[in-house]
Order: C-alpha cells, then sequence, then structure tokens
C-alpha cells in the first residue's frame, strides 16, 4: 500500500534521510524504531508532505504522494498524529477530533459513526468530549492526537512517537487501543515511530530501525 | 471640564473607537493567520475611504435614497478587500511568506508607499468628502448634547455586529474552524486538510475588507485627505500590539479604551492627543510585554 523508494530528505543542509527504501502493506503495524534524531518525525512529515525531499518517492497504491500537496493525504484516507499533539485549545475535544472531516466536507451521519467507532478504539476519549482543547494533559493530548488521526485516516495512519513522556498507565491505555484498533479496523495500516522498541510491546508486525537516516536490516517481519 | 464636553468627548471616542476597532481587527487577523504585519493595511483604509466618497458622491448626484448610499459604503470596501487584498496576498506576501520578518515589513511598507502615491495619483491631495449620509441620518439628543445618529449608533453598531459576527464564525463555521486551525498551527492544519493557502487568501481579503470597511465608514465624517492611512496604520497598530497581536476581544476592549483615552485628550490636552495612544501601549507593554490579553496557553485568536 505504501512503498518509499529511495527517499533522500535534507533539512537546512544536512541530510537527514538517506536513501530509505521501505514496504507498509494493509493490515500491517509497522515499527520506526531509532534513536532521538535518527530521521524518524522527518520521515512522517515527508510522507505527509511536510517535508520536501530532495529525491526519491513515496507510493500510495503506486501514486507518488510527493506530487500532491500536504493537505490532499487528508481526502486519501491518511490521518497523522504529530509527536508534540497540537489539540487546538480554543475548541472542544469533540469538535478537534470532528474537524478533519468537516474539512473533508463528509456528512454529520457519516461523521457521527466514525466518531462513534473511534470512541470504541478509544474509550478514554468519552469523559472527555466536552472539555475545551487547552484543559488536557500531555498524556490526554496524545490520545486527542490518536482519535483525531483515526477519524480521517481510514486506510493509513502515522503515529509519531506516541508513547513519548506518557506515564505507564496511559502508555498502557494507549498500548490497549492500538491492540482494539486492530481488532475495529482489520485492514488498517499504521505505522509508528518509537526511540524505545520496548514500550511497543508486541503490537507491531514489522520493525523497521532507523540510523542516522538510513534503514538497517532490522528484525524480520512478525 | 464641563460635564457637557465630556460626554461631547465620550461620544467622539466611542465613535471613533468603532473605525479604530474595524481596521484593527482586520490587522490583527491577518497577523494570526499570515504571521505578518502588513503595514499596507494603512492603504486599504485610505482606499476604502476615496471609493466610499467617489462612489457616494456619484450616487448622491444620481439622487439615491439612503440606503443605497449606505451600501454604496459597504461596496466601496468589498472592491476593495477583494481587489486590493487579493493583488497583495497573492502577488506579494504569499512570496516572502516563510521569510524573514523584517524582510515582511520592508516589502509591505514599500506596498504602502506605492499605493500612497497611487492614492495621490487617482484622487489628488485637495480634500475629498461626501457627508451626505450623516446628514440625511440626521441628529439625536445626548443628554443636552447633539450628535449624529450616524456616528453615534451606526458606526459602533456596525462594529459590534462585525465584532459578534466573527466570533461566532470562528467558534462554529467550517471556514472559521480552520481559520483557527491554520492560525494555531499551520503544518498541523495542513495534514490534517486544511488548504492553508487557500485559507491564507481568504483571510487576507477578510482583513483587507475590514481596512477598507474602516475606511468606507470614515469617509462620510472626515475630509479625506493623502496621509489618511498612515494616521491609522499606526493607530490601529498601536491597537493590536497592545492587546496582544492576534486577540480579538482584546482588540476590541483596547480600541475602545484608546478611542476614549484619545478624544479626551482633544478635549483636554489637545497637545498630547497624538502622544496618549503610544503612553498607553508603552504602559502596557513595559507591564506585559506580550500585551494585555495575550494569555500563555492559547496563542493568536
Amino acid at each position: 500500500m505504501l512503498k518509499l523508494q529511495d527517499l533522500t530528505v535534507d533539512l537546512a543542509g544536512t541530510s537527514v534521510l538517506r536513501g530509505v527504501t521501505a514496504i507498509a502493506h494493509v493490515a500491517s503495524t509497522v515499527a520506526v524504531v531509532g534513536r532521538n534524531g535518527a530521521g524518524k518525525t522527518t520521515l512522517l512529515r515527508t510522507i505527509m508532505g511536510l517535508a520536501k525531499a530532495k529525491q526519491g518517492r513515496v507510493l500510495f497504491d503506486d501514486e507518488d504522494l510527493l506530487h500532491r500537496p500536504g493537505h490532499h493525504r487528508a481526502e486519501l484516507g491518511i490521518g497523522y498524529a504529530p509527536e508534540d499533539r497540537v489539540i487546538f485549545p480554543t475548541l472542544s475535544v469533540e469538535e478537534n477530533l470532528r474537524l478533519p472531516c468537516e474539512v473533508q466536507a463528509l456528512d454529520t451521519a457519516d461523521i457521527d459513526d466514525r466518531l462513534e467507532s473511534v470512541l470504541t478504539v478509544v474509550p478514554q476519549l468519552k469523559g472527555m468530549l466536552d472539555r475545551s482543547g487547552s484543559a488536557l494533559s500531555g498524556g490526554q493530548g496524545k490520545m486527542v492526537a490518536l482519535g483525531r488521526a483515526l477519524m480521517i485516516g481510514t486506510r493509513l495512519v502515522l503515529l509519531d512517537e506516541p508513547f513519548q513522556g506518557l506515564a505507564p498507565a496511559l502508555a498502557r491505555q494507549y498500548g490497549e487501543a492500538l491492540v482494539r484498533l486492530r481488532d475495529v479496523r482489520p485492514d488498517l495500516c499504521v505505522i509508528i515511530t518509537e526511540s524505545n522498541a520496548s514500550l511497543l510491546m508486541d503490537i507491531p508486525s514489522q520493525t523497521l530501525t532507523l540510523e542516522r537516516g538510513a534503514l538497517e536490516a532490522g528484525a524480520p517481519a512478525h | 471640564m464641563t460635564l457637557d464636553l465630556l460626554i461631547l468627548a465620550a461620544a467622539d471616542g466611542f465613535s471613533y473607537a468603532g473605525l479604530l476597532f474595524l481596521v484593527s481587527l482586520g490587522l490583527t487577523l491577518i497577523f494570526g493567520v499570515q504571521g505578518i504585519l502588513n503595514v499596507a493595511h494603512g492603504s486599504l483604509y485610505a482606499f476604502g475611504g476615496y471609493t466610499a466618497a467617489t462612489l457616494a458622491i456619484w450616487a448622491t448626484e444620481k439622487q439615491a435614497p439612503t440606503w443605497v448610499l449606505l451600501a454604496a459604503l459597504v461596496a466601496a470596501a468589498l472592491l476593495v478587500g477583494v481587489v486590493l487584498g487579493g493583488i497583495l496576498e497573492i502577488g506579494l506576501l504569499r512570496r516572502v511568506q516563510d521569510k524573514d520578518p523584517v524582510l515582511q515589513l520592508l516589502v509591505t511598507f514599500a506596498a504602502f508607499l506605492i499605493f500612497e502615491d497611487l492614492q495621490r495619483l487617482i484622487w489628488g491631495v485637495s480634500p475629498y468628502s461626501s457627508t451626505e449620509v450623516v446628514s440625511r441620518m440626521g441628529n439625536l439628543d445626548l443628554f443636552g448634547i447633539t450628535y449624529t445618529v450616524y456616528q453615534l449608533l451606526l458606526i459602533p453598531a456596525v462594529a459590534l455586529a462585525v465584532y459578534l459576527g466573527l466570533l461566532y464564525a470562528l467558534r462554529r463555521t467550517r471556514l472559521g474552524k480552520q481559520i483557527v486551525a491554520v492560525t494555531h498551527n499551520r503544518e498541523v492544519a495542513t495534514a490534517l486538510g486544511i488548504n492553508a493557502k487557500k485559507i491564507g487568501l481568504i483571510t487576507f481579503i477578510a482583513g483587507a475588507f475590514l481596512g477598507a470597511l474602516g475606511g468606507a465608514m470614515a469617509a462620510p465624517t472626515t475630509s479625506l485627505v493623502p496621509g489618511v492611512g498612515t494616521d491609522m496604520i499606526v493607530l490601529s497598530f498601536s491597537v493590536v500590539a497592545t492587546a496582544g497581536l492576534g486577540q480579538i476581544t482584546g482588540a476590541f476592549i483596547t480600541a475602545l479604551l484608546i478611542g476614549m483615552a484619545r478624544s479626551l485628550a482633544v478635549y483636554t490636552a489637545p497637545e498630547l492627543e497624538v502622544a496618549v495612544p503610544y503612553l498607553i501601549m508603552v504602559a502596557v507593554l513595559l507591564v506585559r510585554p506580550n500585551g494585555l490579553f495575550t494569555v500563555a496557553q492559547a496563542r493568536r485568536i
């Protein structure tokens, strides 16, 4: 479903990604593991069209995403949860969740259904729906960011360091949400970056190791 | 100072605050989304004023009814907002989006100078005015003083309607929420499917319209001369800086504060009139460098 071919990215003159080639299939959870500064965030930002690739291709259904502006990802069913969450503070949690769907002008019934399904995956959001986006702890923000990515990401979801800075209890809840996600949406492709592979437990079906901008021959799938 | 003078000063200040708010709101809205302080906003005010006066003179000659004269003011602001705003955003601001703020400031300042000359070329340097609509709407008595309905009721009513309408739009409409999202974080907004470029253009045109509307509403109450744009941009900048950049409710309160203070100064200490807005600004910024209404967490709008 998602194929990266020889992806090379420079940021401010420094090469951050060097010839990354990888495949993520439908119905799989791919972990991208690497130290801070290895290029994990840049990899996701490049897929999202937020960072510019110097060379290479990002094929989604055999179409090169690099030819499309960043805001076209959502209509393809690609969701993204940034590392720093960015929940809009003047909107309520529910408005934050609905926003990407409203932007795509989906009808209300469809959005309601999606919200319902997201709440089964992340039940912790139920109690926060009316809360302001500014009244969330960091961990709660991560949950909302996951929910928001799932609202629009019906085919591919990119989660940038979701476990970073989560208290153990919240990290467990987050992990459980990812397990439930597998059951609720078996066809979804999920890409998770993480610096500490052990936090991911046995969730990923495939692990890629990113070392200074290049992929290492990591652990084989399963 | 007699009570009459005090009431007169308050009425002046109230009316002027309405205009000041419209212009400041446009400035702060554009800053929120584009991150650019648009000095050429003063030209939009001036062009709005001149265009409105031109349309009003023409409509008056044609014996148009009062509502047509009022509609002409809004039409002038729309015309200037869409045409000049569109040209400025697409031709200029979009190209300096990610550049150094100093460069952005210089570029909009250059645009301001060009527009200033363009305005002299089109309308000349002699005073330009059409007060027909003000006299047609008549006067009212306010605790013994006579004041025009246009200035005392219409201008503040328009300002209030714009304020409430904008708050509602940003809170409840699809477009408004997208503006809020881009203001808060352009990149994440893009990742959620929002076309930040398009939102930037729409916001810029809306902001330009508000600047031009300020000029158009002011046109029937004064004589337009070269330099009106300069006065307004400097004053509205002081409002926006005092309130905190991107603060809508803050701009509303600060415009009222500065409008009132300025007009009180006109009647009590005329030599201080020009300085008063900046004294307020300096006093506020010394205590709160990010402005009166900036909240640490909820950044802009």
